[in-house]
């Protein structure tokens, strides 16, 4: 009787050992790759909007140069950190982004005049808040004068 | 019936009285452990800064008293900034002083920063907020800038991640 209760008493001590040590793994290990991949996260964000920006002016003066009524669509996979996108002066197209340590403007000049519909422009400042939308979206650049660029989110 | 749920309770009972010690101890040991700091497992993180890319960081230092950053203007274009501060979680947060030298063609509480090239901003004096040698630290800079070649020079911010170990030497 006593034997068995030792041997009982044995097995129970391994089991909590087991589970001790795989918690003392698992644990830190979590946080740390948890850690890690938030900060790759904004930097992955940070690299796609970037390339969205670019892509936007960079078509932009090519089709300025193509001419009136030159027009084409790219399409651009804004990240969920973005909130919104606006146009400032015709020449500076701004990405307001969240990170995990603040708000962030990321900003992208442009050589030729910016613009978009009407209705969203008042003073100096187009807004474009269909770019704050996260996912694939189409984005229609048009040369509407011989003075500047319209991008719309289609 | 009721003589068999009185001997489960007296058994949850006596369970309850027997562990409750050991519970006890577990509990006060992973308190002391936490308190002496063998929990924080973000001193196994690697340190890095992370800035975005069109600030990029190259370099950074903390020593006592002094926080050293070094940035990468890849904007594209010459800008001016108006104010740089660094902040942090704690309860008071880090104070540091930064001293800017009026440069260029900003206003004399600016500093202007060519495209293209790399600037060292130095943070002084920095005080309370955990800063404290040997310790790890993690560090929040936040930059308001503009554009020197806009016409109605709007003003931007951008912010940054410092996350290292306060060096003695």
């Amino acid at each position: 009787m006593a034997e068995s209760q030792q041997a009982k008493g044995q097995s129970a001590l391994e089991y909590i050992l087991i589970v001790a040590i795989t918690f003392v793994i698992i644990v830190p290990t979590t946080y740390l790759f948890y850690s890690y991949s938030r900060e790759s996260g904004a930097e992955l964000s940070d690299a796609q909007v970037t390339k969205i920006g670019r892509t936007i002016v960079d078509t932009s003066t090519s089709i300025f140069y193509s001419g009136v009524g030159s027009k084409t669509t790219v399409d651009v996979n804004i990240p969920d950190s973005i909130k919104g996108a606006r146009i400032i002066d015709g020449k500076e197209l701004v990405f307001n982004m969240t990170t995990t340590f603040g708000e962030t403007d990321l900003v992208f000049f442009s050589s030729v005049n910016l613009t978009t519909t009407g209705t969203n422009c008042a003073n100096n400042v187009c807004k474009i808040p269909e770019l704050g939308n996260p996912g694939v979206n189409k984005v229609k650049i048009e040369a509407v004068s011989t003075e500047s660029v319209s991008i719309v989110v289609i | 019936m009721k003589s068999m749920i009185n001997k489960k309770s007296q058994a949850a009972l006596e369970f309850l009285t027997t562990y409750g010690w050991a519970f006890l101890v577990v509990g006060v040991t992973i308190s002391a452990l936490y308190y002496f700091g063998a929990l924080d497992f973000s001193k196994y993180l690697p340190q890095n800064c992370v800035f975005p890319s069109q600030f990029k960081c190259a370099d950074f230092s903390l020593t006592p008293g002094q926080v050293r950053i070094k940035l990468t203007n890849n904007i594209g274009e010459d800008v001016c900034v108006k104010a740089v501060s660094i902040t942090n979680d704690a309860n008071p947060p880090v104070s540091c002083s930064f001293g800017a030298q009026a440069q260029g063609i900003c206003a004399a509480s600016e500093f202007g920063w060519d495209h293209s090239a790399d600037k060292e901003f130095v943070f002084s004096s920095c005080s309370g907020g955990a800063y404290i040698a040997g310790e790890r630290a993690e560090l929040k800079v936040t930059m308001v800038y503009y554009a020197l070649n806009t016409p109605s020079k709007p003003q931007h911010t951008f912010n940054g991640k410092i996350n290292g170990r306060i060096t003695t030497s």
